[in-house]
């Protein structure tokens, strides 16, 4: 858990001072210094239209973790709350969330990704909009496994005789057992989220120009790879880092929590 | 058992209506005049009123939701996709010649993928811990974070701007497939070499197996008869979601690589606002991966009956 | 007024195509004790979750006081005590949930009184389940049920997660208790002996159906079937019934 929530903090951190320490505007066009290499004035080079490059990251981090906790936050909730629906609404409930939850699984995500988004129209709404729908559902198989073993548990059955509301039961009973191995889907999610929207920003149906997203800038540079290859480096070493760091963060969570289950 | 297999294909039946559901659903409520953006694209220039009520009575548009949704349906449960809203030509021809250029590339990424991981992954678990095993178990980890589309653009970097060894673009001539399959590839290799390795690891600690080397079972045999079936569940089971990632992974590796093929069709498909082709892309990757799936519960069934037991 | 009674009458309970409970009629008014016994698999548990209305009769009727069960909010103390209780939460935060359930003010010397009733020390509210023994949790379990002093509390299997020295102390406890607060008790075990020991009435459950319902004494000396005296012999032999003959 401690990794988890420090790699989180991490990143909060990124997503908020990294801005400041950008020595450039972002946006600010400079078309004489264009694609120009790294050196003492812009530290990662500039790309087609002159602008700083290592501001962009920095910014860009901004949209590319920001709107991935968004995303796996909103897609969090969305799933529990119907993984405790299913497990708790009785079996007619729980055949349509179950059947539900299939029929959005039957789409590849990213597929389902591009649709969405492009459909709706490019831009970060339909961005949000399109990873969310594509995202909740191993959150509401999870917390419906969870859910469905709880219920017969005598705590929640002695809270229910009672009269515990059913909120405070949830507050209470299911929510500290359903925090750990939710953590571990959302260090997943939130990974999966950093890849959808740099995937979907390479597409152009992500984050717009001018906004430095990672893989917008992707987009950007892709056409002047022959010329200035190293531009092209850095998003995607930026995008690899944070996906790398969730990814191991995410492991040491479940080694932890697959050791404290076998002490018990 | 019949029971199960019917029951298996009841849900499968009930997932693919709602598939159809949602994506008619999400067509309908896109924004925008659908009618406008198909005559926009197909004459290319500003059009007229009576054009734009041509087009939206052709396609149906006018009709209300569910009156457009079964003329939608009913043609495609006889395979019928529709005609393209932009070219007029109909949809399954076309998506066919996509589907055949995806293929081979999907096949030949999990090819690559398979040979990679597969050697890696019986090479690390010799020695669980150990040095090759870390190293084996870091590159996965390393893998599994890359992106497609980024590792598609080194290689081509490397391989075909730096070395000039590969073609990149295009699909003139075999040669062509070779970079994107290994680009495709190496993500597959990455994933499935932690799960292969686990596999293995799991199954080696099967209670039994102690005893049988006891009793003087040769390793290879142990090997074969009794680790292979238990590390072969799992790794059923990514094959699965090795499909979706093979599916994505074609969609990115193909606009890099300037390859003609699904993704390419859907990428092209949703920024005309080509309805028909949407739909029909979109269905059919949902109907493979909805059979793929219903393949995978019925083997899982015939390897190991407890599973299915205890879920509905 | 009449005292309030709980009323069982003809009550089925199917699972799946099987009955676990057929034709039950049984009924207990306030301030006594009535033991239902029988072997596992007779439908004790499926009997209890009837009445809780955890399980729903196919057909049947359970009344406390002419109203349904749950409007009297009875409590349960179960047969495995740590399993009442929330491993993440302190054990004074899940004895006190029917207090806080029921929205009324409770003065805080209750909740001291009754700790000393049981000669459980209050510091140990503040540990969590897996901290303190089975038996401190059964009488954390009891307390649980007695705060908001219900007036029909149910028993399963108080004691079998209990050894003997404990089982002897809390069947007496809870009897002490049922005095000093007046609750209805539903208790369902195996063990003869302590139903025979304090129930006011007991009713023999066997395969889901009730072969009858005597005062102990009376079983004791003359049960009404063969499956009565199979059973009193049996318990003779194992000497569970020594303190009531």
């Amino acid at each position: 858990m401690r990794s988890v929530i420090t790699l989180t903090i991490l990143f909060i951190v990124l997503a908020v001072v990294g801005p400041l320490l950008a020595p450039h505007d972002p946006t600010a066009i400079n078309i004489p210094h264009r694609l120009s290499a790294p050196g003492d004035e812009w530290l990662l080079g500039t790309d087609a239209l002159g602008r700083d490059i290592l501001s962009r990251l920095l910014y860009g981090a901004r949209w590319s973790l920001g709107l991935a906790f968004l995303i796996s936050v909103i897609g969090l909730c969305i799933g529990t709350l119907f993984g405790l629906i299913a497990a708790l609404g009785g079996k007619t409930a729980d055949w349509l969330v179950m059947r539900t939850t299939d029929t959005f699984l039957a789409f590849p995500e990213l597929v389902a990704a591009v649709v969405i988004a492009g459909v709706l129209g490019a831009g970060t709404g339909s961005l949000i909009f399109a990873l969310c729908v594509t995202g909740w559902m191993r959150y509401c198989r999870v917390a419906r496994g969870v859910g469905l073993t709880l219920k017969t548990r005598g705590y929640v059955i002695q809270a229910k005789l009672a009269g515990m509301s059913a909120l405070s039961i949830a507050r209470w009973h299911y929510l500290p057992a359903l925090l750990p191995s939710l953590a571990v889907v959302w260090t997943g999610m939130f990974a999966r989220a950093i890849l959808g929207i740099s995937a979907l920003g390479f597409l152009g149906f992500g984050v717009q120009p001018p906004m430095p997203e990672w893989g917008t800038m992707l987009l950007e540079a892709r056409l002047h790879m022959r010329s200035t290859p190293l531009q092209m480096i850095w998003p995607g070493l930026a995008v690899v880092m944070c996906v790398l760091a969730i990814n191991l963060a995410g492991d040491a969570l479940r080694d932890a929590l697959a050791k404290e289950n076998n002490a018990v | 058992m019949i029971n199960i297999v019917l029951g298996l294909l009841l849900r499968t039946a009930v997932v693919l209506t709602g598939t159809a559901v949602a994506t008619f659903t999400l067509l309908w409520l896109a924004p925008g005049d659908p009618a406008l953006a198909v005559a926009m694209a197909r004459y290319d220039s500003i059009v007229s009123t009576e054009i734009i009520d041509l087009v939206r009575a052709e396609a149906g548009f006018d009709a209300g939701f569910w009156p457009a949704f079964r003329a939608w349906v009913f043609p495609l449960l006889s395979g019928d996709f529709g005609r393209s809203a932009v070219t007029g030509r109909p949809v399954l021809p076309d998506l066919l010649s996509a589907i055949a250029y995806t293929v081979p590339l999907a096949l030949a990424g999990l090819a690559i993928g398979l040979l990679i991981s597969l050697p890696l992954a019986i090479i690390a678990t010799r020695n669980p811990g150990g040095l090759l095993d870390r190293f084996a178990v870091a590159i996965a980890s390393l893998g599994t974070a890359i992106p497609a589309y980024w590792l598609g653009l080194l290689l081509i970097l490397l391989f075909a701007v730096k070395l000039a060894w590969l073609p990149a673009m295009g699909t003139r001539t075999p040669l062509h497939i070779l970079l994107p399959a290994l680009t495709l590839g190496l993500g597959v290799a990455a994933s499935l070499t932690r799960i292969i390795r686990s596999g293995i690891l799991e199954a080696r600690t099967q209670s039994f197996l102690p005893a049988f080397k006891r009793r003087g079972v040769i390793d290879s045999t142990i090997g074969k008869d009794h680790i292979a079936p238990h590390a072969a569940i799992p790794v059923i089971t990514v094959l699965g979601l090795e499909l979706a990632f093979l599916l994505e992974g074609a969609v990115m590796v193909e606009v890099i690589f300037s390859r003609p093929g699904l993704g390419s069709f859907l990428v092209n498909a949703v920024e005309a606002r080509d309805f028909p082709q949407v739909q029909a892309v979109v269905i059919v990757a949902a109907l493979l991966f909805v059979t793929i799936n219903l393949l995978i519960d019925l083997i899982y069934r015939v390897i190991d009956p407890r599973i299915g037991e205890s879920n509905a | 007024m009449a005292s309030a009674v709980l009323r069982i009458e003809d009550v089925s309970v199917k699972r799946g195509r099987l009955f676990t409970l057929e034709h039950i009629s049984l009924s207990l008014t306030a301030g006594r004790t009535l033991a239902v016994v029988g072997e596992s698999g007779a439908g004790k548990s499926t009997l209890i979750a009837a009445v809780l209305g955890l399980v729903r009769p196919a057909s049947g009727t359970i009344s406390w006081n002419n109203a349904p069960v749950h409007h009297c909010r009875p409590a349960l103390v179960m047969q495995e005590p740590r399993a009442g209780f929330n491993p993440a939460l302190s054990i004074r935060q899940t004895v006190m949930e029917p207090v806080v359930a029921s929205g009324k003010p409770i003065s805080a010397d209750i909740l001291e009184q009754l700790c000393g009733q049981l000669e459980l020390p209050v510091d140990l509210l503040n540990r969590r389940p897996g901290e303190i023994s089975i038996g401190q949790a059964q009488r954390a379990s009891i307390i649980r049920a007695l705060i908001a002093a219900p007036p029909l509390i149910l028993f399963d299997e108080p004691l079998s997660a209990l050894d003997a020295v404990t089982q002897k102390q809390t069947a007496q406890l809870i009897a002490e208790l049922q005095k000093a607060y007046g609750f209805a008790a539903l208790i369902v075990t195996h063990d003869l002996g302590y139903a025979a020991a304090y129930g006011d009435e007991i009713a023999v459950l066997r395969a889901g159906r009730i072969e009858e319902v005597t005062s102990p004494r009376e079983f004791v000396s003359a049960p009404g079937t063969n499956y009565g005296c199979q059973l009193r012999d049996a318990a003779i032999e194992l000497g569970a019934l020594e303190q009531t003959v």
